[in-house]
């Protein structure tokens, strides 16, 4: 996907994406705990850097947002259970308990320092291709 | 499903698909504002605050031409075209959250500068050097 990205931009032109992934260096114990407990994309294989820079992208930055990302996945949690009878009714009591579950075990994997989530930025390069 | 190649991501698909779906309602609404900060129809963990920070890191302005991939009901997309000025487009695979991202960028006064495109992530019809930038969150890589 990063490639059509590059190939979709002008030179010059510019992408931003959040991405949840797994820590690095991890045993393998630990990275499946990330891909189980994390959304399906922490199945992605490569670091998003070498994916980027394999795309040809250029001037990548990285910014860790995983404190936020606790926090969100918390209060996520937290307001579902404050509008239970609300959201039972919307989704169905099977429905609401699994996104529950699967939040919860989200933000374990995210507590045990397993399951990250970052900005990165990139430019497509001005004048060549590769 | 559409634009899937691997049972994982045709099951990903499928539960995105039905998600966008079911309505959104006054508990939704209210969920979203305590927890995203905003009422865009979103359902990951882009706060409005990261979106702001995506603007800038994108430079986002009048004139120009913005690809949200995954856009799901139009999160951050539309928010992202009402904030900088710039036009945008909105893809992905589940048709109902497109159609609600479009409704509410007709009733923000979006509508000739956001436009929607049912596409995978993975075959997008669009021509090389379309687009000024590009961003999706949490999407698959």
């Amino acid at each position: 996907m990063l490639r059509a990205c590059r190939r979709l931009l002008r030179p010059g032109g510019r992408t931003a994406f959040h991405t949840i992934h797994p820590a690095s260096g991890l045993t393998k114990a630990q990275r499946r705990r990330a891909s189980r407990d994390g959304p399906v994309a922490v199945a992605c294989p490569r670091p998003h850097r070498q994916l980027l820079e394999a795309a040809g992208f250029v001037d990548i930055s990285e910014t860790d947002l995983t404190t936020e990302f606790a926090v969100v996945t918390r209060a996520w949690t937290e307001q579902y259970a404050a509008h239970r009878e609300d959201l039972v009714a919307l989704l169905g009591a099977e429905l609401f308990e699994e996104r529950q579950a699967d939040r919860s075990a989200q933000l374990g994997a995210i507590d045990a320092g397993v399951l990250r989530r970052t900005l990165f930025v990139a430019t497509r390069p001005v004048g060549h291709w590769r | 499903m559409a634009g899937a190649e691997t049972k994982q991501e045709r099951q990903t698909l499928e539960r995105f698909a039905a998600r966008y779906r079911l309505p959104q309602n006054e508990a939704t609404r209210e969920v979203e504002l305590a927890v995203i900060g905003g009422d865009w129809g979103a359902n990951g963990y882009t706060t409005m605050a990261q979106a702001d920070l995506l603007a800038e890191a994108l430079g986002l302005r009048p004139g120009m031409r913005l690809l949200d991939l995954g856009a799901g009901r139009g999160w951050p997309g539309l928010y992202l075209a009402k904030r900088s000025g710039c036009a945008a487009v909105l893809s992905d695979v589940p048709v109902d959250g497109l159609r609600a991202g479009a409704a509410r960028g007709r009733a923000e006064a979006l509508s000739r500068r956001v436009s929607a495109v049912v596409a995978s992530a993975r075959h997008l019809p669009f021509g090389e050097g379309s687009f000024d930038a590009i961003v999706h969150t949490d999407v698959l890589c």
